[in-house]
């Protein structure tokens, strides 16, 4: 007991500390930073374009060590991780898609277009799409779980893809600004733009360590629920 | 549409897509707590008493 109630003190903590954070990158970026040079105001969107898909990233970097980890040791707790992970993943990777979208519009004159990164992306939403919905398909919940987990690994495998496909593909889109193999990031990005990039990035990472304990707990207790009404818990 | 225009769009539907998420999941918390007190033998005490 001491235990869950040390846990939601620290979940409560992370949650504060997100919600200053998203305000404090909230004002550097539609304040504090200036607009760009060629694009004006409409580059603001990077502030939560970039730190979006980073996030994304994080996720199904956290779906793969969970999926595999439940392939090898069959825990039932790497699978809910992997699980609630994917789930944020693939918010963080739809918004990504939007928020491009309404940045494609303004600076390319289209909302969409089969650029090998942008398609490459919505691919990725679509693996872990069909990794969620995967376990309704399956009635066998073990069998399920295993499918998902293998699923979640051979999707990781698209990141890479996504991230080099500017630089073996003519793209559309441009090159990163901030993990490039050639430059720092302070090379690229102007500092006064690249601490408002970092207070969001810090807020985004902030913020979804928050909702990934709050959804790894809600998976957690639904397994308990389950186990209860399987061995008579509620007779 | 103005560059803002863009730029609040953008924002608006991150943060309300992620506040409604947010929501969505501290609703299944209470729910699945809730659930779980009543499965649990303290909740089933708690029923009885």
């Amino acid at each position: 007991m001491a235990k869950t109630g040390k846990k939601r003190n620290r979940r409560r903590v992370l949650g504060i500390l997100a919600l200053l954070f998203v305000l404090v990158g909230l004002y550097f970026a539609l304040i504090e930073a200036p607009p760009d040079a060629y694009q004006g105001d409409v580059q603001r969107i990077m502030y939560v374009h970039i730190p979006s898909i980073l996030t994304a990233y994080l996720s199904f970097f956290i779906v793969f060590i969970g999926s595999c980890l439940f392939l090898w040791k069959r825990e039932k707790r790497d699978d809910i991780l992997a699980r609630s992970a994917a789930e944020i993943g693939v918010l963080f990777t739809s918004l990504t898609i939007i928020e491009g979208s309404i940045w494609g519009k303004p600076t390319w004159g289209v909302w969409w277009t089969w650029d090998a990164r942008l398609t490459l992306t919505a691919i990725l939403l679509l693996i872990f799409v069909g990794y969620l919905m995967l376990r309704s398909l399956i009635e066998d919940e073990n069998r399920g779980a295993v499918c998902s987990a293998v699923v979640g690994v051979i999707g990781f495998l698209d990141i890479p893809l996504i991230h080099m496909s500017v630089y073996w593909w003519r793209t559309l889109h441009q090159p990163p600004s901030i993990l490039r193999p050639d430059k720092m990031p302070w090379e690229n990005v102007h500092p006064s733009m690249l601490i408002a990039l970092a207070v969001n990035f810090a807020a985004f990472i902030l913020l979804y360590f928050y909702l990934l304990s709050l959804r790894f707990r809600v998976g957690e207790m639904e397994e308990e629920v389950k186990t209860l009404k399987l061995y008579g818990g509620a007779s | 549409m103005s560059a803002w225009g863009f730029v609040f769009l953008a924002y608006g539907i991150v943060w309300f897509a992620l506040l409604i998420y947010l929501f969505a999941v501290k609703r299944r918390f209470r729910k699945v707590q809730k659930e779980l007190a009543q499965l649990s033998p303290a909740g089933d005490r708690l029923n009885q008493g």
